[in-house]
């Protein structure tokens, strides 16, 4: 198939100013920007696209039975651009010897269990979808797949990367730290044809970063050193910035797009991962880093820069001590403070346990509060690409016309039964421009492999996701 | 009470000389044993009397000062705190400096003077403490039932420290006892209970797991529910373990921290050491020395300071009013036609004769203060461009040395060599270099072969082995554990690699070149915070501080294993291990590289002597003279093991046929042949080599040759000229020789006072041309002489040679000369000017190295166990 041309879509500087308090973003000067030059072959028609949307932990399933009176109250807004769906299962995805938390995580939008620590089971739904439409690749310029998140939990892949290609590897680099994701985006390096030479670069880059953390480290305030070695090492660290900006810098970028946001406040690399252990963390910290990711994530789609690709909220087994008052719609939903409510520090100390000891008999309040909370944050996201700034010319906004799909890694929490841990795996989905129904909460009842099948084929794939020989059993259910 | 002398007890620890001494201190109130101080970190001896602080008075800072949250529960003593019921004491603050301490170390000591309430107490009844509550911890000292009990988190105890490491029964009874508890890297601990071992245990892997964020309590946990109860005399810890003997000297030393403050006489006399000896020498000296004594007057000694000069006494110790020295200064009179002193310089010297003019030392020699302004900075050192060579080989098997001499800019000399770390800066050329290095090592790496060294896990999780993959192989990269931040970032780099669809080899390849480029890879990373006192190094410092010295390279296996099991300690274990890294080549090669630095061989490659004067001169014979010096070093110091001294004068050398015609010497075969030097030949040793005496130009100039002599053999000092004089000499003509000049310039006023000094030490050199081919006349047909004298700094008379083989055998014989060779050894085992906080300890180790025979192996032998390689200085935290 031909692919598209690039749309051409104004960007008020309204969209970049509804970061939260302290993360800015600088602005450029022009009112609107116009980040493809392609305007004059611009065709009327509405591009494909398709993003996977994951946060860690899950919602158990007797509690997504609670609709939006429950901790899905912040989908609400958004319900009748969406489909909820409920009763589906990953089963299949398990793995033995290895976690719930990673088995689901991997079987999210691949519906296939991990193999090996880095690597998938299959491709993602995203990239099945871009590879129909796109089988010559995206339009020059463009960010083929663009794969972002906030998260702190690491150790194996699938925990937190959710685009893979069909044989298992991911799709594209990580961007964890919003400069990262902003230089993806809007760095005239990122081409579609030297996706291989990016990815080296992105990865010396982090060697680069590694090195350049511990000449920090020794000339911070717990440096061994006395107060001339450290000088020493401090223009050893000046000559390493100068060198890093030569080597790295952006070559260039696309004209007029916004300025560099400012350096990341959170843990990001290993130091935010301490062995599993976890990380304290406040509300505010996390959710600031989260908006201004998933802000710079949605211009990526508002400018059409990007239409392909993934953004993660929270890994799968994520593992934060979260503290602060956490408030939705002027009401105090809960004050999170995970280490002092469990006694304990440590990974004792983390939000996760609450998922360890859920029992529908009981309240679960601190569960609900951050389920509620990453329910919130994902809602946030989808709005962005719900205002009109996100208009297509069909005069639907992209929240309309992509197929978006909402998931997570389980439908329990706790380790002791396999089967009730992948079972009821929260799910929703957009109508990807009236393919699907919307604005129902549906029991589905279905293997995630069929419902993934079924989006695959209403979006005009040819390709099947899981075992060759498998025949498919439609949910027509989801299908407009 | 003070302390108890359970004669029976000491007599069987101690010798009885110590016991005597000992039990003379209880009664007589005279000096007591003192503490060990090196290590201390934390330091507590409840001698406040009243309060609601218990102060650290380890001198480290910043003090970690202890509150009492319960204070109705205790009661001052003088002597200690009386915890009568349950009470808190808690540092404010995390213990942070402290724990990463003891991370980097991987060893500790903590120690109690306590006298437990009874024998019942558990919990264990927290001691002393690093922990969070009751079930997380770094380490506790306590007290279980009639038990000593210590709880530490390693790698193979569990988050509460147990298994722990627990005292024999009927131990902790109410009665005042001396524990303490050590742990050494590699995992073992003890536990000293009144000096003698009453356990011992492991706690084994690494402490990288240890929480910074713990705070230090005493006589309970910080949540307040394992309280002792008891009396608390003396608390510390150390960031190492005590030897046993070190327990011991704790143990004599008693319950009560002696610490007297320095009298009056010691203030002026440690005054007179640190400030007007370096006065003296870089203002008066100059000219008041023995050989110029100008107006009669030496004040380069005290008796003859004190003595005075032409004008009668110049110094009433006392009275500065009187004194005319201070009048000369105070007017500016003095120094004549110098700059004044400064105001700060006059202060200290008033309040110095006011306070007594002490002169603890015998003579003030100035070379020793040269570098005073230097002193007290501690320069990390960067490896240098064959240090950093010889460490990739080392520890990853690759041969960089074509690429990294390309790219790495050449290290500078300052102070007469290359490794002198204020000068190793970086500038981004350097940083480039390391990363493109890096890279090109890791590509040459078999990286699965390396990574499996360390484990056969192929894992990228980031939750386990992979941290245990990274920890193994940074200790070997990095030449000391890995803390637990290091781990986490060396692992990030891995999952940003498998989250890029890298895998497992691709990851170990980007840590690698992380790690190559870390500073703990091109820096020599000590920890160099502490009181502002000397201190001694960890096990790992001191392991790489041994390599570097003696082979310029990283430690090898068996040197990490042994800093890993605290075993670099104690002179036998420690001559051990110097004997056996000398055998190595790495050792022969290192002293090459000091041979080649002293005498700036590199020079040769460089040097371009008029051609019309000089036509037999070519790169080849220039290489040759190199290639001597280095392989006459290499016999006379190794093959021969000769002492240092025979550099001078030893009759031999090695020449290739062009360089032995070119010296006049009988060609005796192909390449370099060894040839002893005939007496009358007017060779022997180093200063008669090409490579030294090039160092006088084509004019053989005496001044450069002169002033080499002066610097290098005989540390000699003189100030530059004054600005208005015109350096450019004459040129030689018939009837004035070079030596004729240098009369000249003696002789004259103005230019005597300095030249005298230097010039007659390169009279003996004179039948040598500026390109080091012998002659007896010089181009004007000047007849030429080798006969002079030898003015040794300090002394008031020349000693006069008629030849310059006498002149060889006479600097040889020198101890000024024999020490001027060690003291440049060190500072090329240094890395840095030596400054005169040095010179009581360079005596020692110039002592203790000719005592054993003064040779090259002597002298490191002796270097290494000197407290100028054992102790580093620390600077206070800003």
């Amino acid at each position: 198939m031909k692919s598209r041309p690039v749309s051409r879509r104004p960007v008020s500087r309204r969209t970049m100013l509804r970061g939260l308090g302290s993360v800015t973003i600088g602005l450029p000067f022009l009112e609107e920007m116009h980040l493809s030059n392609a305007a004059a072959a611009e065709e009327a028609a509405v591009p494909v696209r398709a993003f996977n949307i994951f946060f860690g932990l899950g919602i158990p399933a007797p509690l997504q039975q609670e609709g939006f009176a429950g901790v899905l109250e912040p989908l609400k807004p958004l319900r009748d651009k969406l489909l909820v769906m409920r009763g589906v299962d990953h089963v299949r995805a398990d793995e033995k010897g290895i976690n719930a938390h990673y088995d689901g995580a991997a079987a999210a939008f691949t519906a296939a269990p991990p193999e090996g620590e880095a690597k998938a089971g299959g491709a993602s739904i995203d990239q099945m979808v871009r590879r129909q439409w796109y089988p010559g690749g995206l339009p020059p310029g463009m960010v083929p797949t663009l794969v972002g998140g906030t998260f702190f939990r690491r150790s194996r892949v699938c925990r937190y990367v959710h685009s893979f290609n069909p044989d298992g590897t991911v799709a594209a680099t990580m961007q964890e730290k919003p400069r990262d994701l902003f230089e993806r985006v809007f760095g005239t390096v990122a081409t579609a044809g030297d996706a291989a030479d990016d990815n080296a670069q992105r990865l010396r880059r982090s060697v680069l970063d590694a090195v350049v953390d511990e000449y920090k480290y020794f000339t911070s305030v717990h440096s061994p050193l006395g107060a001339t070695s450290k000088a020493r090492v401090s223009e050893h660290l000046e000559r390493i910035r100068e060198y890093e900006q030569r080597a790295f810098a952006l070559k260039g970028k696309v004209p007029e797009a916004p300025e560099l946001p400012a350096g990341s406040r959170l843990l990001h690399g290993g130091a935010a991962d301490p062995g599993g252990e976890g990380i304290d963390i406040t509300l505010e910290e996390l959710t600031a880093e989260w908006r201004l990711m998933a802000e710079l994530y949605a211009l990526a789609v508002t400018t059409d820069r990007t239409r392909f690709g993934s953004l993660t909220f929270l890994a799968a087994g994520e593992r934060i001590r979260l503290k602060g008052d956490y408030a939705y719609e002027g009401r105090t939903v809960f004050a999170f403070d995970d280490a002092g409510q469990r006694k304990r520090s440590g990974s004792g100390g983390c939000s996760h346990e609450w998922w360890h000891d859920f029992d529908e008999k009981k309240s679960n309040e601190q569960l609900r509060a951050h389920a509620h909370l990453k329910l919130r944050e994902v809602a946030y996201f989808l709005s962005l690409l719900d205002t009109p700034d996100a208009l297509d010319p069909n005069g639907k906004t992209i929240l309309d016309n992509a197929l978006i799909t909402i998931s997570t890694e389980s439908g329990d929490g706790r380790h002791n039964d396999v089967k009730r841990e992948l079972s009821g795996v929260f799910h929703a989905i957009t109508g990807a421009g009236g393919r699907f129904k919307t604005g129902q909460l549906l029991d589905v009842q279905a293997e995630g492999l069929d419902v993934y099948n079924t989006m695959l084929a209403t979006m005009g794939v040819t390709q099947r996701l899981g075992p060759g020989n498998r025949p498919l059993t439609p949910v027509e259910s989801i299908i407009a | 009470m003070v302390k108890r002398l359970p004669g029976a007890v000491i007599g069987s620890l101690l010798s009885g000389l110590l016991l005597c001494v000992t039990a003379a201190a209880a009664v007589s109130g005279e000096p007591q044993p003192q503490r060990v101080r090196h290590g201390l970190v934390a330091l507590y001896d409840f001698s406040e009397a009243e309060g609601t602080v218990v102060r650290d008075r380890s001198g480290v800072e910043p003090s970690l000062d202890l509150v009492i949250e319960r204070p109705d529960s205790v009661r001052w003593l003088g002597t200690g705190l009386q915890v009568e019921a349950s009470a808190v004491i808690l540092s404010a603050e995390p213990a942070e400096r402290m724990i990463d301490a003891i991370k980097r170390s991987q060893g500790l000591t903590i120690e109690a003077w306590v006298t437990p309430a009874n024998a019942e107490q558990s919990g264990p009844a927290r001691i002393v403490s690093l922990s969070k509550n009751p079930s997380e911890r770094n380490v506790t000292l306590g007290q279980d039932q009639d038990a000593f009990d210590v709880r530490l988190r390693a790698e193979s105890t569990d988050r509460n420290g147990n298994p722990s490491t627990a005292s024999r029964r009927n131990l902790a009874v109410p009665q005042l006892t001396h524990v303490a508890f050590t742990r050494i890297a590699d995992g073992t601990t003890q536990l000293f209970v009144d000096g003698e071992l009453a356990a011992a245990g492991e706690a084994a892997g690494s402490l990288a797991s240890w929480d910074t964020s713990h705070r230090l309590s005493l006589a309970n946990e910080v949540t307040g529910d394992r309280p002792f109860l008891g009396t608390l005399h003396l608390a510390a810890i150390y960031d190492r373990p005590l030897s046993p003997e070190d327990v011991q000297q704790n143990f004599a030393a008693g319950s009560v921290a002696f610490n007297p403050p320095p009298t009056p006489a010691e203030r002026n006399a440690i005054a007179f050491s640190e400030q007007i000896a370096p006065l003296f020498a870089k203002h008066c000296i100059e000219c008041h020395d023995p050989a110029i004594h100008e107006g009669g007057l030496d004040l380069s000694r005290g008796s003859a300071a004190l003595r005075g000069g032409e004008s009668g006494a110049v110094i009433t110790p006392g009275s500065a009013a009187t004194s005319l020295l201070w009048e000369s200064v105070a007017s500016d009179e003095m120094p004549k036609g110098r700059a004044p002193l400064s105001p700060s310089e006059k202060a200290a010297l008033l309040e110095w004769i006011d306070g007594g003019a002490a002169w603890p030392t015998d003579v003030i020699d100035p070379v020793i203060y040269r570098h005073s302004n230097r002193a007290g900075e501690v320069w990390v050192q960067r490896l240098t461009v064959p240090e950093y060579i010889a460490t990739v080989k080392a520890a990853v098997g690759v041969e960089i040395a074509a690429e990294a001499r390309q790219r790495l800019p050449a290290d500078l000399r300052a102070d007469g060599f290359s490794n002198t770390a204020y000068n190793l800066g970086v500038d981004l050329k350097h940083v480039e270099a390391f990363s493109q290095l890096a890279e090109i090592i890791v590509g040459r790496m078999d990286v699965p072969a390396f990574a499996s060294r360390f484990s056969n896990s192929r894992s990228l999780s980031t939750d386990n082995t992979m941290r245990e993959h990274v920890a193994k192989m940074g200790l070997w990269l990095l030449r000391g554990p890995l803390d637990e931040r290091e781990i986490n970032a060396y692992c990030g780099i891995a999952t940003t690699v498998s989250s890029a669809g890298g895998d497992f080899e691709q990851a170990m390849r980007f840590i690698l070149e992380a790690m190559l480029q870390s500073p703990r890879f091109v820096y020599r990373i000590e920890n160099h915070r502490g009181s502002g006192e000397p201190r001694h190094l960890s096990q790992f410092e001191l392991a790489s501080r041994l390599s570097y010295i003696l082979w310029g390279g990283p430690p090898d296996e068996q040197l990490l294993e042994a800093a890993e099991r605290n075993q670099l300690r104690g002179q036998a274990a420690l001559e051990a291990q110097v004997a056996r890294m000398l055998k190595d080549p790495r050792a022969v090669e290192r002293s090459l590289q000091f041979v080649e630095e002293w005498l700036n061989l590199d020079r040769m490659a460089h040097l371009k002597p008029d051609g019309s004067r000089f036509p037999q001169w070519n790169a080849s014979l220039a290489a040759d003279m190199r290639e001597e010096t280095r392989r006459f070093f290499e016999e006379v110091v190794w093959s021969e093991n000769r002492p240092l001294a025979d550099l001078i004068n030893a009759p031999l050398t090695f020449a290739t046929p062009q360089l032995a015609a070119h010296y006049g010497l009988v060609p005796e075969g192909d390449g370099f042949q060894r040839y002893e030097l005939p007496v009358g030949s007017g060779r022997r040793g180093i200063l008669s080599q090409g490579s030294v005496l090039t160092i006088g130009g084509d004019d053989a100039s005496m001044v450069s040759r002169g002033l080499f002599v002066l610097h290098d053999l005989l540390r000699g000092t003189v100030n530059a000229p004054p600005p208005c004089v015109n350096t450019t000499p004459p040129p030689t003509k018939a009837g004035l020789s070079q030596r004729g000049l240098a009369e000249v310039r003696i002789a004259n006023q103005q230019c005597g006072v300095c030249h005298a000094r230097f010039e007659p030490l390169a009279f003996g050199l004179e039948k040598f041309d500026g390109i080091g081919a012998s002659q007896s006349q010089d181009e004007h047909g000047n007849a030429l002489r080798d006969d002079g004298e030898v003015l040794f700094p300090g002394e008031a008379e020349p000693v006069a040679y008629r030849s310059s083989e006498e002149l060889m055998n006479l600097l040889a014989a020198s101890e000024r000369v024999q020490e001027s060779l060690t003291w440049k050894v060190v500072q090329f085992a240094l890395g840095r000017p030596l400054v005169a906080a040095d010179a009581e300890k360079l005596k020692e180790v110039h002592r203790v190295s000719q005592e054993n025979g003064g040779t090259y192996a002597s002298l490191m032998t002796a270097i290494v166990l000197s407290d100028l390689v054992q102790k580093t200085a620390t600077e206070k935290a800003e």
